[in-house]
């Protein structure tokens, strides 16, 4: 182990964070259970979340501490009563340290005081648990849907447990079921932009309110893709089935999807996994670190008009998918990582092709960025748009190269060093300005290290065993995984249950954290902006909307001829 | 020069490594099903007719999401990943495969058991030699669940009469 | 005589409809080969006009200005194209006929701002707003130089211009604002803005559809080829005007067309999309520098 590693891994640094929190709140605490190596759980009521949760996140010595999931369950089978658990990372290369604040809610009163207000982000989390579960946030400055449709009906929640997942509630679309936009201040008009829209990659609406040409405020709504994942995965799957659907969460990071489900399940299970397993878990996802950074690069490009940016990037980009596969059967979707370990060893003359294309991609990564970055049109596209403040992205508790960008030092391949990081040494590209460019330097810098990292972990790879044996997990175990995915942060949280199956499964996207502070940057810019600063998020809509329950056969699809459809699309546009 | 390909014009090929559609060789199904529990996706299906005493796997490729663990749960290596990725058709029927088997009937009651006659056989096959009495393994194994417990009472009732008598 | 006119009439009347797609289609493969794309046939533009033009368009407005916004798109840069000389000849001339050139020009905007502004649409809107402020800012600059042109040829009509040019400073300067001013009109990038696919999809031709989008299209492919061809022309001719013979200064002014294509889809490939915020500003202080061109001219150096 590298001694960067051993000194955030040490005891005593780790302990030292929760001692302090349990010193500060003394008997307002009522149970302390280390579930994990690096993850402890704090019970406390519920009244005393915000102070709880507030304290750890904006403590001013434990600067890139952030709220990394929120879990809510319906653990009424178990305990007759709903719970939430706020899961707190903290960072910055000063401990690695995962909290969870838990907390109980009385069936016959879903209610608790709202964290977003002292932290706004909650904001999202405390939404989707109302809209999912049923519980209520009070205090919740934006207290309308997140996650379910606007025709799904009041008080069906499809994550608890009486809800069988295979249910479909009655929908019926009305005037009082249509979405509460926010009214466009005065003197703006709406500019509408998607749920279809040629530079949004996935479905998401966003209601620019505009001046002239520019941005005065945005509105949004988003999971219109919620298939229904966690819930399947908590019914139907069994634990190995549910690696495979995780990795396909996303169509681009799906292997820090599998890994930070690997990686929940083998902490709640006390699974060890080999180490030859977590070097090869280290170069996939370092692999799809390489081809996720130049997909963006190249579609920044791409929403500019720069189109020899664009393939180039592309061209670039497909070095590594033919590596890909090669190494492992498929372009993307490896499925490699299993709970235990990998399934696929690297060969030796699989060891050569990687070594050949990391030589190739530098060399022609690194033209890609001379050519682009003298561009003086791009750059002039890029420089001081979209700025996102280090306060907002700390505020929203904003991941990945979106918050590196604005200045933010925090990696969860550093900062809590999963898989085999901690023998690695590398670098973590930060960027103050907090603009577009910063966040493409930041990808491109990430590139190169990511190359470096490979080349690492090619060398230091031990022999062995890629699979370790696992007969049987104990119930009622929690534990969150975590990766750096391409976007950041990636967590999932996981509750072991009976049968070989989960009890409750939460994924958070790295996006699910970025979005909310999509509007803080886009501010002030023009509608000629705004796709490439949302391309500049590097959203992934899918990985971010998963949860709920779509219903297959809806009754009310009805055929329109073309006459009704054109009139029905001049009335709507009309409107708008 | 141009990296791109005038593709459907030319033939492409996937490297040996790719996970293409799995493919079921019927000739070596024995139809235990542990493909069809692997499944994330259920692409697999086991579908058991118990009237006409027959067993259907049917494999739908355009449910499969190419994961690869029917492939490592197969005991006979019947179903296999191919090196084939073009699965577009105008039918979606080209998408299904059924592999057809008998199920194993009890020679007893004439009841099907919920086991094919090639698992049973298979289950001889690997039996290491010498532990046990194969013939008198097969007189009990071939009856299905019920008629070898009344077996086994019916011998135990047997032998406990001669002890008696 | 009236002989050798009518075939050049003819001869330029077709290059003017049936050119431009070809040209398209050479943009098309340059840039895709730049891209290290195989990029489509260079006839790809022709079978996809084929295919608008075959296809009944969606009214998403009863508005008769909706309806015939492309017509008149298409009859402006048809008739702008005629005012240029083609060989020897020039279809349409007459004293004056600088105006009706640029007037005609603006008119093809024109066009694209009234589709525009006949819909409810933020999207249409957005583009017919741009243009608007494309077109204010970069007419000036060509006005100017084509200006300049007439000044020191002492000629209103715009095809004789450059049969009589003297190569002064102010004529060498006209000819960069003459350049640059028809790259931005042609609305390449970096200055398609009003057309930006991905920013506002294509501004008035997204709710354009069918034979009124083909129409649309081929319009403007006709007006980049009127502004080209006024360029080629302009490049070529002083150089061949004392050849007798009239194919030849044609295909002196095609070869230098195509040359120009080439080069302009070079460009456009190298560069992102500009702002409009960013384009005015350039245009501005284009137009600032081309007033002192205008002086230089009017002192006669």
């Amino acid at each position: 182990m590298k001694e960067w590693a051993r000194r955030i891994m040490d005891e005593k640094v780790r302990e030292k964070y929760v001692n302090e929190v349990v010193e500060k709140f003394g008997d307002r605490i009522i149970s302390v259970e280390r579930n994990a190596d690096n993850q402890w759980i704090i019970e406390i009521n519920r009244e005393d979340l915000p102070e709880v949760v507030g304290y750890i996140v904006n403590h001013p010595e434990w600067k890139e501490t952030q709220l990394s999931t929120m879990a809510g369950a319906d653990e009424r089978p178990l305990r007759g009563k709903f719970s939430l658990i706020y899961w707190i990372s903290i960072n910055g290369a000063s401990g690695d340290v995962f909290l969870g604040i838990k907390t109980y809610i009385p069936e016959d009163d879903p209610r608790f005081p709202a964290v977003t207000p002292v932290h706004p982000g909650a904001h999202w989390y405390e939404r989707e648990v109302k809209d999912l579960l049923g519980l209520i946030p009070e205090g919740h400055p934006d207290p309308r849907r997140l996650v379910l449709p606007d025709d799904w009906p009041e008080g069906v929640y499809p994550l608890r447990k009486d809800f069988h997942y295979t249910d479909s509630p009655k929908r019926e679309f009305t005037d009082e079921t249509k979405y509460p936009y926010r009214e466009p201040p005065k003197g703006t008009a709406v500019f509408p932009l998607g749920p279809y829209h040629v530079a949004l990659d996935e479905p998401g609406h966003f209601r620019l309110f505009v001046k002239g040409e520019e941005i005065v405020d945005v509105d949004y709504r988003l999971f219109y893709q919620h298939r229904g994942i966690e819930k399947i995965g908590e019914n139907r799957l069994t634990y190995d089935q549910v690696n495979f659907i995780a990795e396909r969460i996303c169509g681009i990071c799906g292997t820090a999807h599998a890994l930070a489900y690997a990686q929940a399940v083998e902490a709640a299970g006390k699974i060890e996994v080999p180490e030859r397993a977590e070097y090869i878990r280290t170069v996939m996802a370092e692999i799809e670190r390489l081809h996720s950074h130049m997909l963006n690069l190249g579609l920044a490009c791409h929403d500019i008009g720069f189109d020899k940016g664009f393939m180039d990037a592309f061209r670039i980009r497909e070095h590594v998918m033919w590596l890909a596969e090669r190494l492992t059967g498929n372009r993307k979707t490896y499925g490699m990582v299993i709970i235990g370990g990998v399934r696929r060893d690297f060969l030796e003359y699989r060891r050569t092709m990687i070594e050949e294309t990391l030589r190739k991609l530098r060399e022609e990564f690194q033209k890609w960025v001379d050519q682009t970055l003298s561009t003086r049109t791009f750059i002039k596209r890029c420089e001081g748009v979209g700025v996102l403040s280090y306060r907002d992205a700390k505020r929203w508790s904003s991941v990945g190269p979106w918050a590196r960008g604005s200045g933010r030092n925090f990696d969860a391949r550093r900062d809590h060093p999963f898989a085999a990081y901690k023998y690695l040494d590398f670098k973590v590209p930060v960027h103050k300005e907090g603009d577009v460019l910063a966040r493409c330097l930041v990808r491109a810098e990430e590139i190169m290290e990511s190359i470096w990292i490979i080349e690492q972990a090619l060398d230091e790879m031990p022999g062995g065993d890629i699979l370790a044996e696992w007969k049987e997990i104990p119930p009622y175990r929690e534990a969150v995984g975590f990766t750096e995915a391409p976007r950041g942060e990636d967590v999932h949280y996981v509750m072991t249950g009976e049968g070989n199956r989960l009890y409750r499964w939460r994924i958070r996207a790295s996006t699910y954290n970025n979005f909310p502070s999509l509007p803080d940057a886009m501010r002030g810019n023009t509608v000629a902006d705004a796709v490439l600063i949302i391309a500049s998020l590097d959203p992934c809509y899918s990985c971010t909307e998963r949860v709920q329950v779509v219903d297959l056969e809806e009754k009310r699809a009805r055929v329109l001829t073309e006459k009704e459809l054109i009139e029905l699309s001049r009335k709507v546009s009309r409107r708008v | 020069m141009a990296v791109t390909l005038k593709y459907p014009f030319v033939k492409l090929e996937a490297p040996p490594e790719y996970r293409g559609i799995p493919h079921i060789e019927p000739r070596l199904c024995i139809g235990c099903g542990a493909c069809v529990n692997a499944c994330p996706a259920d692409a697999l299906l086991k579908i058991d007719d118990h009237s006409t005493g027959t067993r259907k796997i049917v494999l739908d490729v355009g449910r499969c999401i190419r994961c690869a663990r029917c492939d490592e749960a197969c005991p006979t290596g019947a179903i296999r990943m191919t090196r084939n990725f073009e699965v577009a058709t105008l039918d979606r029927s080209d998408h299904v495969e059924v592999v057809e088997l008998r199920l194993h009937r009890c020679p007893n009651c004439g009841n099907y058991t919920d086991y094919t006659e090639r698992a049973l056989e298979k289950a001889f096959q690997i039996l290491p030699e010498g532990l046990f009495d194969k013939e008198e393994l097969r007189k009990k194994a071939i009856l299905c669940r019920n008629c070898r417990r009344k077996l086994t009472v019916d011998d135990t009732i047997e032998a406990s009469r001669e002890v008696v008598g | 005589m009236e002989a050798e006119r009518i075939a050049f009439s003819f001869i330029s009347l077709c290059l003017i409809l049936f050119l431009p797609p070809l040209l398209d289609g050479i943009g098309r493969k340059v840039k895709a080969r730049i891209q290290l794309r195989q990029g489509p046939s260079i006839l790809q533009t022709y079978y996809d006009l084929t295919t608008f033009l075959s296809v009944e368009p969606v009214y998403p407005t009863e508005r008769l200005a909706f309806r015939l916004a492309p017509y008149i798109a298409f009859a402006s840069a048809v008739s702008a194209a005629l005012v240029l000389p083609y060989g020897r000849v020039i279809p349409v001339s007459f004293t004056g006929d600088i105006f009706v050139f640029l007037y005609v020009l603006a008119m093809v905007s024109i066009a694209y701002m009234v589709g525009g502004f006949s819909l409810n649409n933020t999207y249409t809107n957005t583009g017919a707003n741009r243009e608007m402020m494309m077109i204010l800012s970069i007419e000036p600059i060509l006005g100017v130089a084509i200006g300049t042109f007439a000044l020191n040829a002492h000629t209103l009509r715009i095809g004789a211009i450059p049969f009589a040019l003297t190569f002064t400073v102010s004529v060498l300067l006209a000819y960069g604002l003459l350049a640059y001013s028809v790259y931005v009109e042609g609305g390449f990038i970096p200055f398609d803005v009003a057309e930006a696919e991905q920013e506002i999809l294509e501004g008035t031709f997204s709710e354009y559809s069918g034979y009124l989008l083909g129409i649309f299209k081929w319009a403007l492919m006709i007006k980049r080829f009127a502004l080209l061809w006024l360029l080629s022309s302009f490049i070529s001719i002083p150089f061949v005007r004392n050849v007798a013979n009239g194919a030849l200064i044609l295909i002196t002014q095609l070869i230098v067309l195509l040359l120009l294509y080439a080069g302009i889809a070079v460009i456009e490939s190298m560069n992102a999309r500009l702002r409009i915020d960013h384009v005015i500003r350039r245009n501005t202080g284009v137009f600032l520098c081309s007033l002192a061109v205008l002086l230089l001219a009017a002192l006669g150096w």
